[in-house]
């Protein structure tokens, strides 16, 4: 990409637009609204990582994610998650087979998690043993059984979804679970007008076919260019000042953080903040991050991995307070930062 | 921008000119920021600045502060202004402040603070994703407007500082205050004496400036004349009056070289010797009943005698006349001599006596005895000085009489031309006597007036208006109508042209709480009121607090006789208002003719005890009234005379008598109280 002049890397650029306004145009025929929850489950995508839905039940989740897999031409399967379910129902498992030959050997049945996009639903129903099964492929996009290792197929996105009331009989994620996620997605109640649009599309006769916009290897291209995305050292100076105030302990934690959370964003969260910023620049079309992509990305890749206390909880605290106070209180420049004429290159 | 090759493609690079476009707007922006922030600190920094230098004028116009202080703090102030400015701007900004400005108000997006941070980096270190990031920058740069971005803000401490500014302005309008010490008349505050003690005093020194001979006398009175005037003028405060005072019995003591009655005693001795002989028991007489004068007069008719008569005289009768001088002479000394024996023997008694007590202890007895005698020595301590004084009095009359003893069996002109001298001596000492009497009347009066003073400061203001209240009652005013002591009555008045109008006099009268008059008027064409009230009774405080009874009765009696010639009785009722008590008011419109009958003394007057009612009731101005005082006064001298009373007892009772002394008829003319029935 070194190699690429100004010109070609804004026609880039350009092309990268587009192709995310027709995706998210194609995806705007079967899901009204939630324009923030697409960009978001794209932004996974692009980003290599893994949104977590949440939202009540009806909200669209699973309609979402399946009209993404329609329009991306990329392999898609679902999974249930249900207290019985095994980590064999995900990953697969190995049979005896018989062969032509007469004779037995084992053979790997592949489970649905071989697949670009894996909507994984009502993950929380699952137990933690299951839930886990998920991790290293989450994390390394492979999958170990027994004595292989499968990797698995870019571009690979879980895409899990979880209802926020019922607790009862559910799980909910481990912390180093939820820090695998790279955004964690607030699925809102539609307002009136999206209401009527959700109405006449369902209701309706009509049952409109989605096209595919993208095909993979677009994807992967996409995924490079985004990591050519440059940005500035108070850019960068910025997210890292965020994640720092996450913690309670943090240099300019401000007085929400300190007093009511319990861990703070890793330096995954930093990482995830960073590279959506670099997303949400070029869905503008712009050659570099800025500060308010920042802002506008630290809640959806932050609010998972900020942990709150036993004060916090009582108190009716939620993560996206905080974060949004921490976002306040953090200035956008500040001197004393070692390198500050280097730019970050992440 | 410049053109190079690239993997066979044309590479754009941003020049350094290009940048330093971007480089000139954060840096406008930047220093609009600092211009703002400087002017922001230093308005801030301003009002500070002027609170304290308008407090610090404050200080400087009450003269708290010194010239030099205030400009040094003034000058402070305005230092520190201009540091903090000069702080404030050049104070380090967070990195890109200027750019990041402009990015925010352009809605950027970062785009010019990220194309500055990129073209930081070399050319070469470049992607082209940020040489496309530094032309998107330039791209958008042309509507960049740092004025826009960062406006001038008005301080937001300006109009404190304004505040303060107008009040430095107004502060300093003022002037400085001086400590100039404000030259005051000093005041003083004198001593407070009532007329009525001041007249009494004048009363009394008028006396004595009469019947005064010697000139030392003479310029005590006056002395203590222009005190009385002085206090009078009220030009006297407390201490500067008893110093007055101090002084002058200090004069008056001066002069006073022996004690008189030492004196006496010693010339009653003498004259008791003298009396012994034929020819100088008429002197000796005179001696003995302290009649200098007659003595004086006989010694010189003895010398005269001696003279005319010398080889005729007896000459045992010369003899004993010679026997008499002498021993009269040597009188003196042997009562002298005899004291200072006395004293002695006493005086190692006492020394015997103390030693005793010290080396064997002292039973309480013994301590009584020995306090009685130093007691004693100490009387006769006193005895001897008087003698002593007596004797250097006496001490030439002594040597005129024994040179005149001596001379008499020798020559008798020389012994009549000694009895002559001796004379003249004893005619000294009866001037000078009588100078001593004098002083001391004054000395005493002087002691009288020190106490009053004395007491009248410590009675304070209330006793003063107690006192005059009573000196006002005692001059036989009604005191200027206190709720007390109230009255009223109305004159009768005779009929005009003789036609005499039912007079009616004490309408009805009141007086105090208890009084209660009721008036009864009756005209008989002579315009003779009476009134006449049912007796009433007043506690008055005396000037000590004392209570003095005074009784009202409400009673007023008009003495006026219209002596018209009408026939009828007035039937009118009579008008007008009795100021008086004693309604003393005839009109004398009335056409009549003034006769006058001069009263004889019968012996039938009032009874004492009426007068003194009558003094308590219309004051002590009666001529009554003054006799009985009179023989009071002279009975409770004599017992004051005559008895030992302590000195502070003595001075009460003579000042009491100072208060009830009779006063100058206020009422002259008017009639004696009539008697009770």
């Amino acid at each position: 990409m070194s190699e690429m002049s100004a010109d070609a890397v804004r026609s880039e650029v350009d092309a990268f637009r587009s192709s995310i306004d027709a995706l998210r145009k194609e995806i705007a025929i079967s899901v009204v609204g939630n324009t923030e929850v697409v960009d978001g489950v794209i932004s996974c995508m692009l980003a290599g990582g893994h949104a977590l839905l949440e939202g009540v039940p009806g909200l669209g989740k699973t309609m979402l994610v399946r009209t993404l897999a329609e329009t991306l031409s990329l392999t898609f399967s679902r999974i249930q998650f249900t207290p019985d379910l095994m980590p064999a129902d995900i990953l697969g498992t190995t049979v005896i087979d018989d062969s032509g030959s007469g004779g037995k050997h084992f053979e790997f049945r592949k489970g649905p998690i071989f697949a670009n996009i894996v909507l994984a639903d009502e993950i929380n129903r699952a137990t933690p043993k299951t839930q886990s099964a998920l991790l290293e492929a989450m994390q390394e996009h492979r999958v170990s059984v027994g004595r292989n290792t499968y990797v698995l197929e870019e571009p690979f996105v879980v895409l899990a979804t979880q209802n926020p009331l019922e607790m009862e009989g559910t799980y909910p994620l481990p912390e180093a679970q939820l820090d695998r996620f790279f955004f964690k997605l607030h699925v809102p109640f539609p307002n009136r007008n999206e209401l009527h649009s959700i109405l006449d599309l369902t209701t309706g006769a009509a049952n409109s076919v989605r096209k595919q916009v993208l095909d993979r290897e677009r994807i992967l291209a996409m995924q490079k260019l985004v990591r050519q995305v440059p940005v500035a050292r108070h850019v960068q100076d910025f997210a890292i000042r965020v994640v720092q105030a996450t913690h309670a302990d943090g240099p300019d934690a401000p007085e929400i953080a300190k007093r009511f959370v319990r861990f703070g964003a890793s330096p995954r969260g930093a990482q995830a903040v960073l590279l959506a910023a670099k997303i949400r620049a070029l869905f503008e079309g712009r050659f570099a991050a800025s500060v308010d992509d920042v802002r506008v990305v630290a809640l959806p890749a932050l609010r998972h991995r900020v942990l709150l206390n036993f004060e916090g909880e009582a108190e009716g605290v939620k993560t996206d307070q905080v974060i949004s106070e921490i976002l306040k209180a953090t200035p956008e420049t500040k001197a004393g930062v070692s390198g500050e004429a280097q730019v970050g290159l992440s | 921008m410049s053109v190079s090759e690239s993997n066979g493609e044309p590479m754009m690079h941003v020049s350094e000119r290009d940048v330093a476009s971007l480089h000139a707007l954060a840096l406008v922006a930047e220093r609009r920021i600092r211009r703002n922030r400087a002017l922001q600190v230093g308005t801030s920094a301003l009002a500070i600045a002027l609170c304290v230098d308008a407090f610090t004028l404050l200080l400087r116009k009450v003269a708290v502060l010194s010239e030099g202080t205030t400009r040094a703090v003034l000058a402070a102030s305005a230092i520190s202004v201009i540091a903090a400015m000069l702080v404030a701007y050049f104070r380090r900004l967070s990195p890109f402040a200027g750019a990041v400005v402009l990015d925010k108000h352009h809605g950027l997006a970062d785009r010019i603070t990220s194309a500055l941070s990129f073209s930081r980096m070399s050319s070469a270190e470049r992607t082209p994703f940020m040489e496309a990031a530094i032309e998107d920058a330039l791209g958008v740069a042309q509507a960049v407007d740092p004025k826009k971005a960062v406006p001038f803000t008005r301080p937001r401490d300006l109009p404190i500082a304004g505040g303060f500014a107008l009040a430095l302005v107004l502060i300093g309008l003022f002037e400085v205050r001086k400590h100039e010490p404000v030259l005051t008349a000093k005041t003083i505050e004198p001593v407070d004496v009532t007329a009525d003690d001041l007249d009494a005093m004048r009363d009394f020194l008028k006396e004595m400036a009469q019947k005064q001979e010697t000139e030392e006398a003479k310029a005590a009175t006056q002395e203590f004349n222009q005190l009385i005037e002085d206090l009078a003028a009220k030009r006297l405060d407390r201490t500067e009056a008893f110093r007055r005072m101090q002084a002058l019995e200090q004069r008056l003591l001066e002069g006073r070289e022996g004690d008189a009655k030492a004196i006496e005693q010693a010339l009653a001795k003498m004259g008791e010797e003298l009396k012994k002989a034929e020819l100088t028991k008429k002197a000796g007489e005179a001696l003995e009943n302290k009649n200098l004068a007659m003595a004086d007069k006989e010694f010189k008719d003895l010398a005269k005698k001696l003279r005319e008569q010398g080889k005729n005289v007896d000459k045992g009768q010369l003899e004993k006349m010679r026997e008499a001088l002498k021993k009269a002479a040597d009188n003196q000394k042997n009562r002298s001599e005899s004291l200072a024996k006395q004293r002695e023997s006493l005086q190692k008694d006492l020394l015997k006596q103390r030693q005793k007590m010290s080396d064997a202890g002292a039973q309480d007895e013994e301590k009584d005895l020995l306090k009685k005698k130093e007691r004693e020595l100490e009387r006769l301590d006193r005895e001897t000085e008087q003698e002593e004084a007596a004797r250097r009095q006496l001490e030439r009359l002594d040597r005129e009489l024994e040179k005149a003893a001596e001379d008499l069996m020798k020559d008798l002109g020389m012994s009549a031309n000694d009895l002559d001298r001796a004379a003249e001596d004893v005619n000294r000492m009866a001037r000078q006597q009588m100078s001593q009497e004098e002083k001391e009347q004054l000395r005493q009066k002087l002691q009288e007036l020190r106490e009053m003073l004395r007491q009248q400061g410590q009675g304070g203001q209330g006793q003063m208006s107690r006192l005059r209240k009573f000196q006002q009652r005692a001059r036989g005013q009604s005191g200027g109508g206190s709720k007390s002591e109230q009255g009223e009555g109305e004159d009768g008045e005779s009929g005009e042209n003789g036609e005499g109008k039912e007079g009616q006099n004490g309408k009805e009268g009141q007086s105090g709480q208890n009084g209660q008059g009721k008036g009864q008027g009756q005209g008989k064409g002579q315009g003779k009121g009476q009134g006449q009230g049912q007796g009433g009774e007043t506690w008055v405080l005396g000037p000590n607090g004392e209570k003095i009874l005074m009784l009202s009765r409400g009673q007023s009696q008009s003495g006026g006789q219209g002596g018209g010639q009408g026939k009828e009785p007035g039937k009118g009722v009579g008008t007008g208002h009795d100021d008086h008590i004693t309604g003393a008011k005839t009109n004398p419109k009335g056409g009549t003719v003034d006769s006058q009958i001069a009263g004889q003394e019968t012996g039938q007057g009032s009874s004492r005890s009426e007068v003194i009612q009558g003094a308590a009731e219309k004051g002590f101005a009666s001529r009554g009234y003054q006799n009985v005082f009179r023989e009071y006064h002279t009975v409770a001298e004599e017992a004051l005379n005559r008895d030992e009373v302590p000195g502070g007892y003595r001075s009460y009772v003579r000042r009491y008598f100072q208060l009830i002394r009779p006063r100058e008829d206020v009422t002259a003319g008017a009639p004696p109280p009539a008697p009770k029935d």
